[in-house]
């Protein structure tokens, strides 16, 4: 059932991985038996030797990984140490975790993320889920074409980790282990060869890593469970699939496998009499297109059960108050996408669209252990 | 925007090459454009921007005119004998981000697929997706690639072209009747062909210009229309304004 991609590395990494510690060496492997253990039947263990095997599932597209950074374990441990160690910010009080934990699929489970001294950012925390297949832009406005790219922005935002990449190139150069680290990682020989890109490069072999496709949902695909009636009505509701159910209108841009279209839209969230009328612009900022001001990224609804609140800015508290907000078509703005519209789902179309929104969530995702914090035991 | 339609048009490799024209000089190349461009009636066709006047005192404003096209092939007149030269096997095209008459004027290119110099004498392409293509799905495809989206789960096919904008059916001036079509379905792929006579040199490029007019998907020669005020939607391969609106592909495309 599972697609391979194979990542190889270079001579000079294999080197390097030779003359890895033994206590690296055995981290690796406690981390491979527990991954094996907890993958999903059918799926291959994702580690082997220094390559790194990204657990891409048949369903989806094949991906594309950039040549300039190939998954290894290395490279992969690296940035989950990264990603996990709050080196990165000002104070040594935040990390990339902070704002996305592993327990709600990489979110936070806030309305809008808290940056250092509390300091609240501007939008509410996305999942990093299958972040790897995110090939139209990265954060709500898409700002950033690549995970590499993403990876640079939050240690200097000032409501984010608040902190200077030459300050964290300085303090990863001084430290104890993560040297040997990008040494295992990248082959440099000399810590002033410690970099932001560098750095950014392991953070995203991490994010690249974070494959969710064992959701009830996929299981259903792989013919291993089935749904339940309600679940079974609102899939139908979800995907436009019965003459004899409303149209949830849901699939349009939330289309599987990742439930989403990587597109931009706006949803109706907000009235607008003027295109310029919007407190947050989103892509409209990014591509100083007016017809795309209140365009904010298709999220992806896996694990939704784990992510809220939801929206850009966190306004709905419950998957209740999301699909109340399509049921009652939103708000008017010239460039709300015109598959916003009342649907007329009553009281059971509601609930039996949430039971099958609930088999997306995927509870091996969240426990994956080498997905979680490599400092805590 | 340029780059994110060069992006979304991504050619799957048939060069002249599979041919096997075994007495052609494979330096005596060219290369072949296919500029698409949108028009309402006699209006470029942009999103947003401008207001078309549609029948019985309906207006509307566009959001989405986007469309695949598959199995493109030159019509090569080479000794007296009519060959098909393969161009491309499947694009996406998609003015969605046409904002101004410029942008609509300059239109959408697909990249340059080498051909043999030489004459031609018409164009064949397939509006949709090619029952062939449209048996395989996504995860087929790396991502990126013009199929790797617009998939229909439960239809067992792409969207083949998608019509979506805002209605003002009173005439009140509020767009505020939402218009969202889509079509798909091997029953709605529709080949056509054009006579186009051209003849290219060695090393030249030449570009064909094919026009899509909206106003003719949406109005039949007879002057039979999809009444927005009774149907404003449709998602179905089997409905029909669906099949309306396939039908119409024919009179709605043409080659300049």
């Amino acid at each position: 059932m599972v697609a391979r991609l194979k990542v190889g590395i270079s001579l000079n990494s294999r080197l390097i991985f030779q003359k890895m510690s033994l206590r690296l060496v055995f981290a690796f492997f406690i981390e491979a038996a527990l991954v094996v253990a907890c993958t999903p039947e059918g799926e291959e263990p994702i580690l082997s030797e220094n390559n790194y095997e990204l657990a891409a599932p048949a369903h989806f597209p094949k991906l594309g990984l950039p040549e300039y950074n190939p998954q290894t374990l290395a490279g992969v441990e690296l940035g989950r140490r990264l990603f996990y160690d709050p080196i990165l910010s000002a104070d040594s009080s935040l990390s990339c975790a902070s704002c996305h934990l592993q327990e709600h699929a990489f979110t936070d489970g806030q309305a809008i993320a808290i940056g250092i001294d509390d300091k609240p950012g501007r939008r509410n925390s996305p999942s990093l889920a299958n972040s790897a297949y995110y090939y139209k832009g990265l954060f709500w406005d898409g700002r950033a074409a690549t995970l590499e790219e993403q990876a640079l922005i939050p240690v200097e935002d000032p409501n984010e980790l608040g902190n200077s990449w030459a300050m964290v190139e300085q303090a990863l150069r001084r430290h104890p282990f993560y040297p040997t680290y990008f040494s295992e990682a990248f082959g440099i020989g000399d810590t002033a060869q410690i970099t932001r890109e560098l750095a950014a490069r392991a953070i995203a072999q991490f994010e690249r890593s974070l494959i969710s496709a064992d959701a009830k949902y996929d299981r259903v695909l792989r013919g291993e469970a089935s749904f339940t009636p309600s679940e079974k009505r609102g899939r139908d509701i979800f995907f436009d699939a019965s003459e004899t159910l409303p149209a949830g209108e849901c699939s349009h841009c939330h289309t599987p496998p990742l439930f989403t279209d990587h597109s931009y839209m706006n949803n109706g969230l907000d009235s607008a009499s003027r295109l310029e009328d919007f407190s947050d612009t989103g892509r409209g900022a990014t591509t100083g297109q007016r017809y795309d001001n209140g365009r904010f990224r298709v999220p992806s609804l896996r694990n939704l059960t784990l992510t809220a609140p939801y929206m850009h800015d966190g306004r709905f508290a419950t998957m209740e108050e999301v699909v109340e907000h399509y049921n009652r078509g939103g708000h008017y703005a010239e460039n709300v996408d015109p598959k916003i519209r009342n649907l007329h789902l009553s009281v059971q179309d509601k609930e039996d669209l949430i039971a099958f929104l609930r088999t997306l969530t995927d509870s091996t995702f969240v426990n994956h252990p080498g997905f979680s914090n490599p400092f805590k035991p | 925007m340029k780059q994110f339609i060069f992006a979304s048009i991504l050619l799957s490799t048939l060069l002249f090459t599979a041919c096997d024209n075994k007495d052609d000089n494979k330096s005596e190349l060219a290369e072949v454009v296919l500029n698409f461009t949108a028009n309402y009636d006699n209006d470029p066709l942009v999103m947003f921007e401008r207001t078309y006047n549609y029948e019985a005192d309906m207006d509307l404003k566009m959001q989405l005119l986007q469309f695949y096209i598959s199995d493109v092939r030159l019509l090569h007149d080479k000794d007296g004998v009519t060959e098909e030269v393969p161009v491309l096997d499947i694009g996406l095209i998609n003015f969605g981000n046409v904002y101004n008459d410029a942008d609509a004027a300059k239109g959408i290119n697909t990249a340059a697929v080498s051909i043999p110099a030489g004459t031609y004498t018409g164009l064949r392409l397939g509006f949709g997706v090619s029952p062939e293509l449209n048996a395989t799905i996504p995860p087929d495809y790396p991502l990126g690639h013009p199929l790797s989206e617009n998939y229909w789960e439960d239809a067992q096919s792409y969207i083949f072209f998608k019509v979506e904008g805002n209605a003002d059916l009173e005439p009140n001036g509020e767009f505020t009747d939402k218009l969202t079509f889509h079509v798909g379905g091997n029953n709605n792929y529709r080949e056509l062909s054009f006579q186009k006579n051209f003849t290219v040199e060695k090393n030249g490029q030449v570009t064909i210009p094919v026009v899509v007019d909206l106003k003719k998907i949406l109005i039949a020669s007879d002057g039979t229309y999809v009444d927005f005020r009774q149907v404003k939607q449709s998602h179905s391969n089997t409905s029909p304004a669906a099949i309306f609106m396939a039908d119409n592909v024919p009179q709605a495309v043409s080659v300049k």
